[in-house]
Formats: structure tokens, sequence, C-alpha cells
């Protein structure tokens, strides 16, 4: 494969501006990540060390094997939600290895609410359930949850994707044969006493781990039993009495011990084997996308020259180099994985759409896991592209890209406008992750368009009233909808409400795809097959 | 009295070398080994080796009726003791004697004489030859402490009946002199089942000077020159040397000759050693004698040409010596090591073990009489040595420096060894100097044991490195994980 | 792919890592890129660390590694901190000593008061035509012998109670 010639002036100014511009937003949102990580406040930190546990980051020390990724999912869920005060959404989630192995991890982060269940934590859950599911990723689950939220219960408990999602989709792991190990780390009460019990595996810790339907306060008030925890759900009691819980470990460390001797003597699985090449790092540094992607959203770049600063070698063989230019396909390595990788150069046309189709149908036949890097502000509109079929020709392209049985992933690089995001497989279409890149947008279309046609609405209704409106006036109606509109659009309101899997810096997203690859290869792949395209 | 059948009632390595020789000179050879006992050098050389049994290892060697019925069953006619063990027990010469089999040393009389140190001492001192100032419990108890009083401070006090450093106690003033003497007692009666004592003149920084002889029982002695065995911890030697760095020409003929005298004073019959104690200015005492093959020997051998196991079979079938005085020469420097499995850093605490990995040094000037096998397995059942390392060069820097040489190679893993500890002693300016005596490890111990360069970063590379699982864990993690090694997005 | 390593009764926790090319030791101070190759000789190696290279002949026992290197001898001891963790299976041992099945005592060893080791037989029972021996679960002193000789018992009942540990 050939490499990439990048065009691309690192002294030139507006390279330097836009890295200057990169760093300033990935500075915040580092720190935001931090925080949501690591700032807790005392009290919450000296709760935990009274109960003698430790926190859900060295929890994951002792379980993850040491020297090795972990790839974290939605940090910052919940990030706009309840003021600010779930960093999280109270707990943790991701893919990280232990004896070697691919593992998808739920830690509660009992240094929030105790760990409680809010509305986002369910979601989280519920989606780290679905990536294990569909990339057959055995899970372990680390149980330390006050339960359920109950101002919030209706937003955790009855809907089809809330808190019965969580278990159903553990029994839908285990009759997929995939294992799950519980390590019970802190109370599991009520629902929560499903995930230890749904698991093949669970150990309790003596001490601090708990399992119970009614915890002692509720037992009392119901039947006036008086009871202590150890007794009614304790470690003791549950490996010796009842059979609920497996093993019971000492202290945390012979917990995670525990854990990882029981993932350490599971059957290897062959993984689906795919094309692969030896390793190339990237020839361009990826922190030079940082200075490529511009600081203006609306300004166009090459999507070729950020191809070049994450796939091996910079190398990447383009198909169709010379039609449907706004749509880039071509197949690159990512970690030594062949990938097809679909990158938006523009809006999409009817050839653009049609060479995405055709290029999707490749890499199926191949079995060639697909790229999405998204920068789409649509499809085109126009009475020359309806009479051309453009609807037409995007149905064939969303019926490639849905019908797709190769894995799928998505990074949001910049825009992710309308019917593109469908276009360009986004939260619906089933991608095995889709990231977002800090400064990106997504929305039915661009705040300024959106922010005019509502405003438009709404002074049109007043000149239907014989209203005059001075500029001032205008722009008094439309500067608050645009400002409401920017922030709904923003990266952060997407992570908070989980819309995607998290942001990422752009730097880290070879990384984060390299990982993604990998895990969804724990799954097989269908043979092609589609529905009807439209002729 | 020919011998053509020999038993060697030992084992380890002293047992491996006389069988060496004894097979080298055309004799049929068999050995002793305990039930229990692991194989050794010995047992692969021997022709024969005999199984004996005991509520001990150590007790089967010592066990006298079942050794000299071992004899007689497999038709020995001559026993070789080599050394510790029954070397040195008259009742086991008597017993061999009544059985008509020879036993290689010297006759019980003899054995008898040197054994009592007492007896031993008075007799040489009323020959004329010199001993230290020193009172003896027996010839008067009750004034026993008014004569040790007489002999001076420092003293030393030894039961009768001691060896081995057992029981000593010096004392430096005379307010404890009673006590020490009671504390001797009670150790001489627990150890040796004898309390009585002798007090003699400690010499301060004494230097252990030795002297080879041979007799061939008629009153021909000749001597092998002098050892010095002033290297010595906890009273046990574990460096020898010869010639010592501490002697002129003229003092060196006047120990061996005096060591001789004694010999030829008894008739001495077979290969003994003449043990003295040489003071800073010069003075030596005699301290005693041991009436068999020292530990040491190979030095004498490596200097002199001789094969000190040869001579002793020779007189003992009646050959007579083999050289006059003339003939035996003292030709460069040789050094003896003794490889102990021994914790040095900890008070010389014995070492168990497998031994996973041995391999011994080899090349020109350098001799390994081992009693270990790649393999076998080391117990407190014997004593902690697991072999001699012996070299020998045209000067002592030379030997020095070959000994340093070949110790740094000797490698034997999976128990602990004096090794390094010998080699830190070998590379002590004092003992480049010879400026030595028998308190030289004790005085030098923290320098002798001091860590060296820290190298704990490589050997936890070479440990995890060579730990199979460990390795095999890593590797099993997919390449791509490694190589992002701990990244977090 | 973690190990505590013993050296002159000093522990130091390690894990070793391999980025692709060569292994990496990552120790409490740093981390050290080595190479371990064999030279031929009975366990002998080459090892590449810290920019040196060292000749060295080592062993591998089953709980420490012996290396010789530059004529002294080293007694590296190992240990995998997951069999150490796995010494702690069972937490706070057991002070009762529970019926698994309806019986009866065939015959009682101890007292109470007496001094017990773990492991040693403490009664035996008659369930289901078996007959089982009972043993104390720790070191321990008897506090409570319930049933005597010839006693039934039922489910669950308590046959013999320790007292409990003095922390």
């Amino acid at each position: 494969m050939r490499r990439i010639e990048s065009l691309i002036d690192t002294n030139a100014a507006d390279y330097k501006a836009n890295y200057a511009a990169m760093s300033e937003r990935l500075k915040e949102f580092h720190a935001r990540q931090h925080a949501a990580r690591f700032e807790r406040p005392q009290r919450d930190i000296d709760r935990l060390a009274r109960q003698n546990k430790l926190g859900v980051r060295e929890r994951l020390k002792l379980l993850l094997d040491p020297g090795t990724p972990f790839l974290e999912f939605s940090t910052l869920a919940a990030c706009r939600e309840y003021d600010g005060t779930v960093p999280g959404a109270a707990v943790v989630t991701g893919i990280g290895i232990v004896q070697g192995r691919e593992v998808a991890i739920h830690a509660n982060d009992a240094s929030v609410k105790g760990g409680a269940w809010y509305p986002h934590t369910v979601k989280k859950v519920v989606r780290l359930l679905d990536v294990a599911l569909e990339n057959r990723l055995p899970v372990i689950h680390i149980c330390d949850s006050a339960g359920g939220f109950l101002p919030l219960q209706h937003g955790v408990f009855p809907d089809r994707y809330l808190g019965g999602r969580v278990f159903r989709n553990q029994v839908k792991l285990s009759q997929a044969n995939i294992p799950q190990i519980a390590v019970v780390g802190g109370h599991c009460t009520a629902g929560g006493a499903y995930v230890p019990t749904l698991s093949d595996y669970n150990i309790i810790i003596e001490g601090t781990g708990a399992i119970f339907l009614g915890g002692p306060p509720l037992v009392k008030a119901a039947t006036g039993e008086e009871v202590g925890v150890q007794e009614l759900g304790g470690a003791v009691m549950h490996t010796s009495v009842s059979g609920t819980g497996d093993y019971r470990a000492a202290t945390e460390k012979h917990a995670f011990s525990l854990a990882r001797e029981i993932v350490g003597q599971w059957k290897r699985t062959p993984k689906t084997i795919i094309e692969t090449a030896a390793y190339e790092e990237p020839y361009y540094d990826p922190k030079e996308l940082y200075g490529i992607i511009p600081k203006d959203r609306k300004t166009q770049f090459d999507m070729r020259e950020v191809l070049a600063r994450i796939v091996d070698g910079s190398r990447f063989h383009e198909y169709q180099p010379d039609y449907g230019t706004t749509m880039v396909c071509g197949f690159a390595h990512i970690w030594g994985y062949k990938v097809g990788i679909l990158a938006n150069n523009g809006v999409l046309f009817n050839d653009s759409s049609l060479k995405a189709a055709h290029f999707m149908q490749l890499c199926n036949q191949n079995r060639t896991p697909l790229v999405f890097f998204q920068n789409i502000t649509g499809y085109m509109v126009g009475r020359e592209y309806e009479e051309r079929g453009i609807a037409k020709d995007g149905a064939k392209m969303l019926m490639a890209q849905g019908g797709s049985v190769v894995p799928k992933f998505t990074v949001i690089a910049n825009a992710s406008y309308g019917a593109g995001n469908y276009g360009m497989c986004g939260r619906a279409w089933d991608a095995r992750t889709l990231f977002m890149w800090p400064q990106a947008e997504i929305g039915v279309m661009g705040a300024d368009q959106a922010a005019n046609t509502m405003a438009d609405v709404k002074i049109r209704q007043l000149q239907r009233e014989g209203k005059e409106l001075t500029e001032e006036e205008i722009a008094a109606i439309r500067e608050p909808v645009l400002e409401k509109y920017k922030r709904d659009v923003e990266a952060y309101t997407s992570t908070s409400e989980l819309w995607d899997d998290g942001i990422l810096d752009p730097a880290d997203t070879r990384n984060a795809l390299g990982m993604s690859i990998s895990a969804s290869l724990n799954a097989p792949i269908d043979d092609p097959h589609y529905g009807i395209f439209r002729l | 009295m020919t011998i053509s059948k020999l038993l060697v009632a030992n084992r380890g390595e002293i047992a491996a070398r006389v069988l060496r020789t004894a097979k080298a000179r055309g004799l049929a050879t068999a050995v002793l080994r305990h039930v229990a006992e692991q194989e050794g050098p010995a047992h692969l050389i021997a022709d024969e080796v005999v199984m004996i049994d005991g509520p001990t290892p150590v007790a089967a060697y010592l066990d006298i009726p079942q050794i000299v019925e071992a004899a007689k069953g497999i038709g020995a006619d001559a026993v070789h003791p080599g050394y510790g063990f029954l070397s040195e027990n008259a009742g086991f010469v008597a017993a061999l004697e009544k059985a008509g089999v020879t036993f290689v040393g010297p006759t019980s009389e003899v054995i008898d004489l040197m054994g009592d140190k007492v007896r031993a001492r008075a007799f040489v001192e009323e020959r004329g030859f010199p001993v230290a100032p020193s009172a003896i419990e027996d010839d008067d108890p009750a004034s026993f402490v008014e004569r040790a009083r007489a002999v001076g401070y420092p003293l030393l006090i030894k039961p009768s009946a001691g060896g081995g450093g057992k029981g000593m106690r010096v004392v430096r003033e005379d307010s404890t002199l009673e006590t020490e003497i009671e504390t001797a007692r009670r150790e001489g009666e627990r150890y040796f089942g004898d309390g009585r004592l002798f007090v003699e003149r400690y010499i301060e920084r004494p230097r252990h000077i030795e002297v080879q002889v041979m007799g061939d029982g008629q009153g021909n002695v000749v001597h092998f020159w002098e050892r010095e065995c002033s290297i010595q911890r906890r009273f046990q030697k574990i460096i020898e040397e010869t010639p010592s760095p501490a002697l002129t020409p003229e003092q060196r003929d006047e120990i061996c000759e005096t060591a001789a005298g004694i010999a030829r004073a008894v008739k001495y019959r077979g290969a003994g050693t003449v043990e003295f104690i040489y003071a800073q200015d010069g003075a030596f005492y005699f301290l005693e004698m041991n009436t068999r093959l020292q530990v040491e020997h190979p030095v004498t051998e490596m200097v002199t040409g001789f094969d000190l196991v040869a001579e002793q079979l020779r007189v003992a079938a009646g050959d007579g010596l083999s050289a006059v005085q003339a003939d035996i020469p003292q030709t460069g420097h040789s050094i003896e090591l003794r490889i102990c499995a021994e914790d040095a850093t900890a008070d010389f605490r014995p070492a168990i073990g497998n031994i996973l990995l041995l391999d011994e040094p080899q090349g020109e000037g350098i001799r390994v009489d081992s009693g270990i096998l790649d393999g076998g397995k080391v117990t407190t059942d014997f004593d902690p040595m697991l072999s001699k390392l012996i070299v020998h060069g045209p000067d002592r820097a030379q030997a020095i420096a070959r000994a340093r040489s070949a110790v740094q190679s000797y490698v034997i893993l999976g128990v602990t060894t004096n090794t390094g500890y010998l080699d830190a002693i070998l590379a002590h300016p004092d003992f480049a100097s010879g400026d030595v005596s028998t308190g030289f490890l004790a005085e030098q111990s923290e320098t002798l044991t001091a860590p060296g360069e820290d190298v704990s970063d490589l050997l936890m590379a070479a440990a995890a490195l060579s730990d199979e699982r460990l390795v095999s864990d890593v590797m099993q993690i997919p390449e791509m994980y490694r190589k992002m090694g701990g990244w977090r997005n | 792919m973690q190990r505590i390593f013993q050296m002159d009764g000093e522990e130091t926790d390690c894990w070793l890592g391999h980025d692709g090319s060569r292994f990496v030791l990552n120790t409490p101070t740093g981390a050290v890129a080595c190479q371990l190759d064999p030279t031929g000789l009975p366990g002998g190696y080459k090892l590449r660390a810290k920019g040196v290279v060292r000749e060295l002949r080592l062993a591998v026992g089953p709980e420490a590694t012996f290396v010789h290197m530059d004529g002294r001898t080293y007694e590296v001891g190992r240990v995998d901190p997951a069999e150490r963790l796995a010494g702690s299976d069972g937490g706070a041992s057991d002070d009762r000593l529970v019926a698994p099945m309806p019986g009866v005592v065939v015959s009682v060893a101890v007292k109470p008061g007496d001094a017990v080791e773990e492991g040693q037989p403490l009664l035996v029972i008659e369930s289901m035509k078996l007959e089982t021996t009972l043993t104390a679960p720790r070191d321990g002193v008897v506090a409570e012998m319930p049933f005597a000789e010839g006693d039934s018992f039922g489910l669950k009942d308590i046959l013999a109670q320790l007292a409990p540990e003095e922390e």
C-alpha cells in the first residue's frame, strides 16, 4: 500500500492556530475527564476508607493485567445531568485485558452517591452489556451499589432499556455461552442482587460484600425481624449456607486474584480471522491531527490527512479515487488489522453515495471491518439532485451500511448532521464502538442553519400577526435559540447522554480503534446478506 | 602383609579421593553408604558399595561392629578411615586388628596417646619440645585454680577430651576465672562426656601452623613441610596454604624438624599432622597431633608432588616410606578453599538444598576434591563441607590469583555456599600480605560479608526472564496490547 | 505477570511486560528493559539490561532462582502474589463444626478446654451408614462439645465449637 503524501505545512499560521485551539480544548477535556475519574468530595473518600473498601480505580488495577491498556467508555456520561454531581454516572465501564483476554468491565463507583443507579448509570451499563453481547466479551462486574436512586426511579426502572435490561442482557450473555464473573465488594441489594446471582461465578469479599433482596432496614420494616448484614447476606452465609456465593475472599486483593484465576482457566475460543499485516506506526505524527482539524468547524479539510495520522504506516489504498470524490473510500491497516475506511470530504452526492454503497459491499464480501470517519453535513439537496434520485441513492447507501455483517466502527471527527449521520453509521446503526472528537457536533443540522430555521418560523408567525420586526428584535429572537442549539449539538451533550462511547483525544483514536477491532473479533462474522436496494 | 582389597570407612570427598589412589594402585575398592544417603562421587568410583544403617546417618559411620562386619563380609584386608568418624578411634583399630584387617593409620597406642591432649602434651614436653605454659587439672585437682592463675592471663581453658573448638573459653580477667572453669567443665561433660580440663596461655593473634609427617612405624619419619591454617571460622579451618607466609626458612626448618622429632619419639606409623600455635614473635608451641590424614592434605601434595594416600597405603602394606627427607621438595605455593554449604552472612548457618547446577572449575594448577554430584541433595545429616578447591601456583600471589579466578568460576546453584565469602577473604589486603591470625575472620567479619555492588535489578531481570510460567503469562497477552502498554483513553 | 522477588530478606513487587520487541521488568524504582539469551553452557545465559551485558549461569528451583554472576552466587526467591493470596482462601476460619446431615455421635475425642491443632480429630459421627471423622478447622481451644457418644443430632446442629481467636 502506498503512503499518503501529506501536504500539511506544520509551520503554516493556520496549522499553528488550529493546533493551539485544539490544545486548549484538549486541556479542558482532559481536566474534565480527570475530575470525573478522580476528584471526589473528601467525605466520600473518607467513607470508603472507613468501610475498608478500595476505590474503583484501585480495584481495576488489581484486576487488569499490568502494562495493558484499558479502553474506558463514556467517562463523561451524565456530565450535563444532575448538576454534574454524578461523575461518570457512578459507574466505570470499558474493555480491559485480564490474563491476556479481552473482557468487558462493569464497575460501580461507590465514591459517587454510594454507587447508586441513576438513569444514566443504567444506560451506561446496558450499553456495556450490549457491547459484550455484540462482541462476545466475557463480563466482569464489580458490584458495590446502594441500589436504584429512588427519587428518579421512573428513569431507572420501568422502560425496555432501563434496569431490567441489565439483567435481561446478563441472561442473554449466559445463554450465548459468554461467561460473567461478579466480584461483590459492597452491597448488592434488591435488583442489584441479580448481578452476582446471574453471573456464572461470583466472589464475595468478607466484611464488605453482601447480597440480599432486602437489606436489614427493609426486613425490619416488612417483617419485624432484626438481622445484621453479615448474617443476612454476608460472604460466609452465602458461600456456606445459601450457595448464592461461589467464593469468599478475605481481602480485595484476594478477590481480584481469584477473579484473575477464574478468567485464566476459561477455554480460549479462537478469534475470527481477518486479513492482517505486520504493525507499523503511522508515518506522520498523530499529534499533528491537532493542527489539521480546523478551529472553525465550517472550514473544509482533507480526511486523507487525518487518515495519514491514524493508520499503519500512513498507508492507504484508495478505492475509486476519481469518482464521487466527496466520499473517500479505501483500505488501510489499523494495528495490523485490515479495514475498509469511509471518510467524508464534503457533502454526499449521488455518485459518492453509490461509491460508498459499492465499497461497503466489497468489504462485506471480503470480511473487512468498516471504519467511518464522519465529517458530514448531509446529502445534497436541490431540484437537480432530487431528479437524479439522491434519496434513492442515499437509501442504497443506508441499505448497504445497515445490512453490513462485518463489524463497524465510527469516529465522529467533526460534523455529524442529518441523514449523513445515518449513512455514516451513526449511533442507531450498531457501530461496535462510536467515539467523538471534542470539537465535533451532532444534530439534525448545523447550529446556524437550525437557529435560522427556528427563528424564521417565529418571525413569520409574528409577521402574519402584522408585526414589523427590527434587526435588533430579530436578533433577540434568534440568539437564545442559537445559544441553546449550539450547546445541544456539542460533544459534551452527546457524551453526557451516551449517544457515543466517549470523547477521544484525536491522538488516541488509533489505539481506541485497535482495541475495538480486536475485541470485535471475538464474535463471528456472518455471511453477507442484504435487504432490497432501490435501483 | 599385602593389601589387595581396601574398604574406605568414610564418605564424601575424602572417600572419593582415597578410592582414586587405591584404584590407581590396582586395589579392589569398596566404600560405605548409609541407606538414606545421597549418591556421591565415591559411590561411582568404588568397585563395591556397602550399605550401612543406623539411628542417624552419622551414627552408622561410627558403628564399629557394623563396619568391621562390613569389611569382613566383603573380604577387605584393609580399611582406610579417611578423617573424622572412626579415624582416630583406638577401639576401631583394635577391633580391626582382632578381625585380622589392616588399619591404614597408626597403632592404637599412638592414637590413644595423642587422642588425650593432656597426656600428649606431657609426652611432648617431657621430651623437650616446646609447649605453651599450662596447667593440667588431673595433675592435682585441688590446686588447679591456683596453677591456672600462675599460667597468666589471657589464658585458654580447654576440655581434656575436646576438639574442634568446643568447650574452649578465653579468660582475660582473674575475676571470671572460676565461673569460666565451671562453664567449660559443663560443656566438656555435655560434648565429650568428660569434664576434665586444662588451661594454657592464650596466645594473642596466634597463627595456626601444622606439619605433615609420615612414619614407617620403625622410627623412620619424614616431614612434608608445613601448612598454615590460620583462616578459621568458629575454630574451624576454611582456607589452608603452604608454604606459610609467616615463616623464614630457618623457622620453617625448625618447626618441621620439631614435628618430625615428635613423630619419631612415638615411632609414628603412617600419615600424621603435628599442629602448633605460632605466636607473632616467632615462638611456636605444640598444640596437638592428629593421627590421620588431614582435610587440607592436598596443598602438601601440590607443592611436594607426593600422593600422601599412596604413601599411607605403602606404609600400611609394610613397604616403608618411598622417599628420604632430601627427596621431598616444596615447590611453588598451594592454597585450599573449603567449599561449604553455609551462609556466611548468617553466622555460618548450614544451608540445605538441591544442587540444581554444578560446574566445577578446571585448568592448570586447579584441583577439585568433590563430594557432590550435579542433581544431588545437600542435607544437614553430615558436615556442611561439599568439596575442596585446591590451586597451585609458582608463588603465593599467583596462587591467590588462581584461587580467586577458580572460586569465582565455581558454579554451585541450588544451595547457599561460601564461595563468595572465600573470594572476599582472598581479596582482602591483609590476606594478600599474609598478615593474618586465627582471629582474622572474626575481626574482619563485617568487611568480608559486606554486600557487593547492587545488582538486584539484574538479578530480578534474570529471575523473571527465566521464569517460564511468568514469561508465558506475559506472552499470552496479544502483541498489540503489550505494545500499547498501560495506555488509557 | 507479577512476581514478588526476595533477596536478602527484602521483597520487591515487580511485573514483567513485553512491548512487542523486548521484555521490560517494572520494579518499584523503574522499568528495566532486559533480554536473556542462552550461551550453550548448562544454565548459561547472556543477560542484557541497564546498558550492560553480563554472562551468568542460572538454575531455576521451585521457589527460588539461583544466579552465578561475576564470580558471586545469588539467590532470588520468587513468589507469585496470586498463590500467596490463595493461602488466604476461606478467610477467617470457622469456629464451628456444623452437622452436614443428621446422624449419631460414634465417639468424642476432645473435651472443652482442650487445645487442638488444625486437622486434629474432634469426634466421629455416623450418618447415612458412613462414619466420618470431623477435625479441627484451625488451631485453637475447644469451647463446647454439645453431644456425647451415642447422642443423635440433626442437620446443621453444632457438633463442636472452638473458642474465638484472640486478635
